[in-house]
C-alpha cells in the first residue's frame, strides 16, 4: 500500500498536490468552483505555462533564459506599433519573429561567443528591455480601436478562453516534440551530458539555436496575449516573467540539471500558482502575503526537486 | 608474518545493508589490523562500495555492527567516521580544485592565529606532511595544477594530516601511469610501516599480490573469503569473486584483410608528433603508452575531438577529414571514448535512448522517431552484446559498470561503423564483464572490423591486439607484434624518454 502511494505520489505529485489544493481551497471558498473563476484561474495560469513551456526546452537542454520577461515586452511593443501600417494579423506574426529572433541571438551567443546561457540571457535582459525603451520612447502604446487583437485574450471558443487553448496546443506540441522527436532527443541528450552529446554527433549548436529560438517565441506569444489583455503594451511589461517562468517548470518536476522534460508538470505547475494566489484573493489574504505564500511554495518544490523527488515512503515510516 | 601480531583496528560484524529491492550487504564480517594492507576484491555490484561508504558515514548500515579498538561506533555522517580517524580516498577526489594543495589538505581545519589562518604555519604544516610521503609539491599551489597521481598523494597527505589510523583507498590506481602505481604502491606499503591499517580496494588482482597482507573476497553482497595473500593465487581469486575462471594470455589468430585506415605523419596539437601506421581489416592495432604518452590523443584526433594535422589519413582507399565528430560518424568511424561517465553516458535517457542516440536520423518516420525501429534496434544489440537490464526503458545511470560500457559498444556498433576506436574499453568494468567484452572484440574483428584499440593496461593489450604501436611523450617508439609482443617489451619502449 505504501508502495503504490508512494509510486503515484512520485510519478504524479504536482498533480496530487493540485487536486489537494484545489479540493482544500473550494472547502475554505465556494467561489472557487464557480465556473468563472476556474476559466479566471486557468486563464492566468495560461500566460505563464505558455513561456514557462518553452522555458521546460530550456532547462531540459541544460540552460535557462533569464531574458523572457524582456523578449514578451518587446515583442508586444513591436506588434502594437505596427498594427495601424500592416493591420493586426501581420502585426502578431511580427511580435513572435521578433521573439524568435532576439531567441537565436541568445542561442548565437552562447554557442559561438561561448557565454554560459545565465550571463547571455541576464545581458540579453537588460539590452532588451533598453532597446523596447528607446523604441516606444519609454511611453504606453495603445491601440484604439483595434479591438481585432482582443481575439488572443477576450474571445472564447467552445466556451473556454484563447489563451487556455494555446497553452495547452503548445503543451501538446511540444510534448510531442521532446518525446518523439530526434530533435527533442537532441535536447534531452544535451542536457544530460554535453560532452557525451558532441561524441554522439548531435549538432549541438544548431540544437541551441532551435531551443532559444522556441524560447523566444513562446515568451513573445505571453507578451502579445498580456498586451492584448489590457490592449496596452510598454517597455515595463511582464517584469519578472522570467522568475515565475522558471518556478512553474520546477514545480512541475522538470529537473534543473537538465536531461529530461515534462510539459504537463509545467502547465500543472502554473495552475497550482494561479490556483494559489486566486485562492488567497478569495480568502482576502493581503497582497503581501500572497507573494510570500508562492515563495515559500517555490522554495519547497525547489527542496524536493533538488532532492531528487521527495520520499513519501520513507515519511511514512518514520512515522510508523 | 603471523596474523595475531597485529593489533585489530577497526572490524565490522555482520554488517548489512538493504537498499529497496537490493540487499547490497549480507552479514559481512570484515576487519583491518594496525600496519596491514588489506585489500577488498570484488565485481561491480559486490557490495565493496557499499562497505566503503558505511566506513566512511556516508551511509547507515541496516543491520550488525561496527568496532573501533574494541568498542562500538556508530557514523552518522563522514565528520564522525573522520574524527574517529578513518579516511577514505574516493575514486573522484574530494579535492577542491582552486584551492591550493595546503588549503586542501588543511580544508575544515585551518590552523589559525587571532581569528585568521595562520597561512606560514599552514603551509609548514602541510610541507611536511607531503615531506612524509616523499613527495616534492608546492604547498602553495593550486590543486587544478596537478596531475592526477599528485592529486591522489594529495589526497593521502590530507588523510595523514587528519591523524588517520584507518585509510580507505578506492580504485587508487584508476588514472595512474603504470610508473605512477608503482610508486603509488610504496607509499601504500610505507603507511602500514608506520601503523596505518590500510582498506585496498581494488579491481587489479595484480596490484592486490604486490600490495595486500591479506585479501577479502566479496560477491552479491556476501563475504566469500578472506585469507592471508600467500595463501592465495589470482586464479583462486577470480574464481572466488566470479565463480569461473578467465581467459588470460595473447590473443587468438586473425585473419588479416585489406589496409582500411591510412595514417601518415600525424601531428596532434600540444601532444603528438610525427606517428604513422595503418590498420587492416580484421586487425586489432594497439596504441599502447602511459598516462600522457598521446596514445589516447591520436584516438581523440582522428575522432575529431583534438586539433591535429596530419600529411595523409586515408580510410577506404579515400582521403579523410575529420573536422568534428559528426564527420567521422558518417565516415563510420566508431568510438568509445576512454572516460564513460564524463564523454559517453547520457545518464537521464534509458538504455534504448543512450544506444540509438547516434542512429535517429536513420529511424525517422515522417518527422518523428519510428518507436517501433528503435525499441527493435535496442533489442538487437542488447542481444547481441548481453547487456543485462531489466527493461530498455531502464535509466542507464542504474546499470554495472560493465554493462553501461556494453550500452557505448552498442552505440557505436548501431551507428554502422567499420572502423572502431576504442580508449580503455574495460575502464571501471567488473573482472567478468571484461572477459565478455574481450570475447565480443575477438568476434567483432573475426567479422571483418578494424579497431584501434587505446589501453593502458598492459595485460589487456596484449591479450586483444595483434599489432601495438608503443607511445611515450608524444611519440611512436616502434610497433611490436607476435614473438616480440609481450609486457615486457612494450613496457621498455613505454619507458623509453
Amino acid at each position: 500500500m505504501k508502495n503504490v502511494l508512494n509510486k503515484i505520489w512520485k510519478s504524479y505529485s504536482i498533480g496530487v498536490v493540485v487536486v489537494v489544493v484545489g479540493i482544500v481551497l473550494s472547502l475554505l471558498s465556494p467561489r472557487f468552483l464557480s465556473l468563472d473563476n476556474l476559466l479566471n484561474v486557468m486563464t492566468n495560469a495560461s500566460l505563464v505555462a505558455i513561456v514557462g513551456l518553452g522555458m521546460t526546452l530550456a532547462i531540459a537542454s541544460g540552460n535557462f533564459d533569464l531574458s523572457v520577461g524582456a523578449i514578451a515586452s518587446f515583442a508586444g511593443c513591436i506588434s502594437f506599433s505596427l498594427v495601424p501600417s500592416i493591420g493586426v494579423p501581420a502585426s502578431m506574426v511580427a511580435g513572435l519573429v521578433a521573439g524568435a529572433v532576439v531567441g537565436l541571438t541568445n542561442g548565437l551567443i552562447i554557442t559561438e561567443l561561448r557565454v554560459p546561457a545565465f550571463i547571455a540571457t541576464l545581458g540579453m535582459l537588460t539590452i532588451v528591455r533598453g532597446i523596447t525603451l528607446i523604441y516606444t520612447d519609454g511611453k504606453d502604446l495603445y491601440l484604439f480601436g483595434q479591438t481585432g487583437y482582443k481575439v488572443l485574450s477576450g474571445e472564447y471558443l467552445f466556451g473556454i478562453p484563447t489563451p487556455i487553448w494555446l497553452a495547452v496546443g503548445i503543451a501538446i506540441l511540444l510534448g510531442f516534440v521532446v518525446n518523439q522527436t530526434r530533435f527533442g532527443r537532441h535536447i534531452l541528450a544535451l542536457g544530460s551530458n554535453f560532452s557525451a552529446a558532441q561524441r554522439s554527433g548531435i549538432p549541438t549548436s544548431r540544437v541551441l539555436w532551435a531551443v532559444f529560438s522556441i524560447v523566444g517565441v513562446t515568451a513573445a506569444l505571453s507578451g502579445l496575449i498580456l498586451s492584448s489583455q489590457v490592449l496596452t503594451a510598454n517597455g515595463r511589461l511582464a517584469t519578472g516573467l522570467e522568475l515565475s517562468a522558471i518556478a512553474v517548470v520546477v514545480l512541475g518536476g522538470t529537473s534543473l540539471s537538465g536531461g529530461q522534460a515534462t510539459m504537463v508538470g509545467t502547465l500543472l505547475g502554473a495552475l497550482l500558482i494561479s490556483m494559489v494566489n486566486n485562492g488567497l484573493n478569495l480568502l482576502n489574504v493581503p497582497i503581501f502575503y500572497q507573494e510570500l505564500t508562492v515563495g515559500v511554495l517555490m522554495l519547497g518544490a525547489l527542496a524536493v526537486n533538488v532532492n531528487q523527488g521527495f520520499d513519501l515512503g520513507s515519511l511514512l515510516r518514520r512515522k510508523a | 608474518m603471523s596474523e595475531n601480531d597485529y593489533r585489530v583496528l577497526l572490524e565490522v560484524e555482520e554488517l548489512t545493508r538493504r537498499f529497496p529491492g537490493v540487499l547490497a550487504l549480507n552479514q559481512v564480517d570484515f576487519d583491518v589490523r594496525a600496519g596491514e594492507v588489506h585489500a577488498l576484491v570484488g565485481e561491480n555490484g559486490a557490495g565493496k562500495s557499499t562497505m566503503i561508504n558505511i566506513l566512511a558515514g556516508v551511509l547507515q548500515p541496516s543491520g550488525g555492527k561496527m568496532l573501533l579498538d574494541g568498542t562500538p561506533v556508530v557514523f552518522h555522517n563522514p565528520a564522525d567516521a573522520q574524527r574517529a580517524g578513518i579516511s577514505v580516498i574516493f575514486q573522484e577526489f574530494n579535492l577542491i580544485p582552486h584551492l591550493s594543495v595546503a588549503e586542501n589538505i588543511f580544508i575544515n581545519r585551518e590552523p589559525t592565529r587571532n581569528g585568521m589562518i595562520d597561512w606560514t604555519n599552514m603551509n609548514k604544516r602541510a610541507a611536511e606532511a607531503l615531506k612524509r610521503l616523499e613527495i616534492d609539491i608546492d604547498p602553495r599551489v593550486p590543486v587544478s595544477s596537478l596531475a592526477v597521481a599528485q592529486q591522489q598523494l594529495v589526497e593521502i597527505a590530507r588523510a595523514l594530516a587528519f591523524d588517520a589510523r584507518v585509510i580507505v583507498m578506492d580504485e587508487p590506481t584508476a588514472a595512474l601511469s603504470e610508473h605512477e602505481v608503482d610508486s603509488l604502491l610504496e607509499i601504500v606499503r610505507s603507511l602500514a610501516k608506520d601503523g596505518v591499517g590500510v582498506i585496498y580496494v581494488s579491481h587489479k588482482l595484480e596490484e592486490v599480490f604486490r600490495v595486500a597482507d591479506r585479501v577479502t573476497i566479496l560477491r552479491d553482497g556476501t563475504h566469500i573469503l578472506t585469507d592471508i595473500t600467500s595463501n592465495l593465487n589470482e586464479e583462486k581469486v577470480i574464481f572466488a569473486m566470479v565463480g569461473r575462471a578467465l581467459v588470460h594470455g595473447k590473443c587468438p589468430d586473425r585473419t588479416l584483410g585489406q589496409v582500411v585506415l591510412t595514417v601518415k605523419n600525424l601531428d596532434v596539437e600540444n601532444s603528438v608528433r610525427n606517428v604513422s601506421f595503418e590498420l587492416r581489416a580484421g586487425e586489432v592495432l594497439g596504441l599502447a603508452g602511459l598516462m600522457g604518452s598521446g596514445a589516447n590523443e591520436v584516438v581523440e584526433a582522428l575522432f575529431g575531438l583534438r586539433k591535429a594535422h596530419a600529411d595523409e589519413i586515408v580510410l577506404h582507399g579515400k582521403a579523410l577529414v575529420i573536422e568534428n565528430p559528426r564527420n567521422a560518424i558518417r565516415s563510420h568511424l566508431g568510438y568509445v571514448p576512454n572516460d564513460r561517465k564524463k564523454a559517453g553516458l547520457l545518464p537521464d535517457l534509458s538504455v534504448k535512448q543512450n544506444i540509438s542516440i547516434g542512429i535517429l536520423e536513420r529511424l525517422r518516420k515522417v518527422f518523428w522517431i519510428d518507436g517501433n525501429g528503435e525499441q527493435a534496434s535496442a533489442e538487437t544489440y542488447r542481444g547481441k552484446l548481453n547487456v543485462r537490464c531489466s527493461s530498455l526503458n531502464q535509466r542507464i545511470s542504474n546499470l554495472s559498470g560493465g554493462n553501461q560500457q556494453k550500452v557505448m559498444l552498442a552505440r557505436a556498433l548501431a551507428e554502422d561503423c567499420n572502423v572502431m576506436l576504442l580508449a580503455e574499453p574495460t575502464r571501471g568494468v567488473d573482472v567478468g564483464a571484461k572477459a565478455e567484452i574481450y570475447t565480443l572484440i575477438d568476434a567483432l574483428v573475426d567479422s571483418g572490423m578494424a579497431i584501434l584499440l587505446q589501453s593502458s593496461e598492459l595485460p589487456e593489450i596484449i591479450r586483444l591486439a595483434n599489432r601495438v604501436v608503443v607511445f611515450s611523450s608524444g611519440q611512436s617508439r616502434g610497433e611490436l607484434a607476435d614473438a616480440d609482443l609481450t609486457q615486457e617489451s612494450v613496457m621498455a619502449l613505454a619507458t623509453r624518454v
